[in-house]
């Protein structure tokens, strides 16, 4: 073999290495949902265990998943929608317009992505004590939305300033309206820009305990809370804790896999 | 300048009329976003400075008595504040420096664009999706020190302190920093993996035909043309773990004593859990402060290295 070759094959080997560090951990938490009770922290650790649902089961005896899971999409696909509606058009327009504030404007979006999200909830929770929306779907999909369609914004006015402006011009020219410009031109171009806004809306507000612990009722509460609750409760074991996690944690897994193109442009661009 | 707004085919009817209405437009476009962030964003966070001046009780509603600074002199002074600015801190620069060293490691071994490597990366990243609850959940049950996986041979073997390196003092706060770290790592890799593709390959293979060592190329070229990716990296990083909230709370709740206490675990505490509002937004204002200051500093870190690259 040459250098050259045993070069590779040692990056191949640390990468699978590093990978195995990175997977191991979720790996091991779901597959305590598929050993019976008594596997789990067996001494020395299992590798081989007849699959069993008894976890399962369990999770399914305590808690109402199909509830917290509808619960979960109300929320997160409801401020992904939210935040699109108010962050796409605001994205462009910053990016095309040629006013100096434009810019600081965008830059005031970013800013805001950064207020850390107890310092947000207090004040917020006030105000939907306020206005009556305190234990609503409503309250934590608008904070959501807050945080959110600021990253839109800021996200989609780098996506709208790298793409020319040729195309809306020339629909311009050709008598298409301002409003059909934006939507029927410069919007589509910028699918794959919305597609990677829309899977980090939906992660955030999935995986977001803290808004939805304080700010809904029981009968509203998501997944995440019932995983939290779950923690505390003295019945309930590991197993059935991993069972639940598994509704958790596998649909955003899987989202950012199948979109992983989208996920990483996301992550590289919501930055930049 | 009036004709920055003309198009670059100078198609477009450029009267007066028609930059005032695509003005007009693009405000109507904005507007939103705008109005919604500061009605549920700016003056809510307005609302908490101003009750952060007052020794505001929710549980006590009649009793709130002004007290000017007096909540962030209490910030300075009671010990488990001053514990969770050293705590944040310490977790945030020890953290973020783990996980810059880790994730340029594993973005240079990531930098061939080939299938293995996009592979990888994909599923490298699976930590980063995942919700900080569930990983602070597995990480406390596999450190137990009585049926953890990890914890019971480390207390097996004598390793570390008996009650599980989570429960005691000396070690909970960097077992935290080792779970934001398996977490965040790929994700500091991946910015990282965009800066290095981005680097001009024909200056490396010019280097490379010059005879210069790898050792060379990354120090005199990869490693400064990286300084902008990387203090862009800091930045994002510094300011999301400056805020850490969910693994603390989840792991060992800032405990135990004032071992963990962070900055947003002691304001939630205060916030939510004892209704000292005044206290709790003080708290949160900062936080906010040290993290505007962080990142201002390593934001000119970046135009600096910007600068220096580009001769401007």
């Amino acid at each position: 073999m040459s250098a050259r070759a045993e070069n590779l094959l040692g990056r191949r080997l640390a990468l699978l290495a590093i990978l195995l560090i990175f997977l191991l951990p979720v790996a091991w938490l779901l597959t305590t949902a598929w050993k019976q009770s008594s596997q789990i922290f067996s001494i020395p650790p299992t590798l081989y265990f007849t699959p069993s649902l008894d976890q399962f089961r369990s999770a399914f005896a305590f808690f109402d998943i199909w509830s917290l899971v509808k619960s979960s999409l109300i929320i997160s696909v409801g401020s992904a929608v939210l935040s699109l509606l108010l962050g796409v058009p605001a994205g462009y327009a910053l990016a095309r317009s040629r006013s100096r504030l434009a810019v600081g404007t965008a830059y005031f979006f970013l800013a805001i992505r950064m207020i850390p999200a107890v310092a947000a909830l207090i004040p917020f929770y006030l105000l939907m004590r306020d206005i009556g929306l305190l234990g609503t779907w409503w309250a934590v999909i608008l904070i959501n939305t807050m945080l959110n369609c600021a990253f839109v914004t800021w996200m989609m006015f780098s996506y709208f300033r790298a793409l020319p402006p040729d195309m809306e011009e020339a629909a311009l020219t050709d008598g298409c309206t301002q409003f059909g410009a934006f939507w029927r031109v410069a919007v589509p171009s910028a699918r794959s820009g919305m597609i990677a806004s829309a899977l980090f809306c939906i992660m955030f507000a999935w995986n977001d305990f803290l808004f939805a612990m304080f700010l809904t009722r029981t009968d509203a509460k998501p997944i995440s809370v019932a995983l939290l609750t779950a923690y505390g409760t003295q019945d309930i074991t590991w197993g059935t804790l991993g069972a639940l996690a598994h509704f958790s944690t596998i649909p955003i897994v899987l989202m950012a896999l199948v979109l992983n193109r989208y996920f990483v442009q996301g992550a590289t661009n919501g930055v930049q | 300048m009036a004709d920055l707004t003309a198009s670059r085919t100078g198609l477009i009817p450029m009267s007066g009329d028609y930059f005032a209405s695509r003005r007009a437009f693009l405000f109507l476009l904005a507007a939103p976003a705008v109005v919604y962030v500061i009605v549920f964003g700016l003056m809510p966070l307005a609302q908490g400075a101003w009750y952060s001046l007052f020794d505001y009780n929710l549980q006590r509603p009649n009793r709130t008595a002004w007290v000017g600074l007096g909540n962030y002199v209490r910030v300075f002074s009671d010990p488990a504040a001053r514990a969770a600015i050293v705590n944040t801190f310490v977790f945030t620069i020890v953290g973020v420096t783990l996980q810059l060293i880790a994730g340029f490691a594993i973005a240079l071994l990531l930098w061939r664009d080939d299938r293995f490597n996009r592979f990888c990366l994909a599923f490298i990243l699976i930590p980063v999706t995942v919700t900080p609850l569930v990983v602070g959940l597995v990480f406390k049950a596999m450190l137990g020190a009585d049926y953890g996986i990890v914890g019971y041979f480390l207390s097996q073997g004598g390793i570390g302190p008996r009650s599980g390196l989570l429960s005691d003092a000396s070690t909970a706060l960097w077992v935290l920093v080792a779970i934001d770290t398996w977490q965040w790592t790929p994700l500091m890799a991946l910015i990282l993996l965009a800066g290095l593709k981005s680097l001009p390959m024909d200056v490396l293979e010019a280097a490379t035909a010059d005879g210069a060592t790898a050792r060379q190329r990354f120090a005199m070229i990869v490693l400064p043309l990286m300084l902008p990716s990387v203090f862009l990296a800091l930045v994002l990083r510094v300011m999301d773990a400056f805020r850490v909230f969910d693994i603390v709370y989840v792991t060992t709740g800032g405990g135990p004593g004032d071992a963990t206490q962070t900055l947003m675990v002691l304001a939630a505490k205060e916030g939510l859990s004892f209704f000292n509002i005044g206290y709790a937004s003080a708290i949160g204002n900062v936080t906010i402060l040290f993290i505007a200051l962080l990142a201002s500093v390593l934001l000119l870190a970046v135009r600096g290295a910007d600068r220096r690259i580009n001769g401007r």
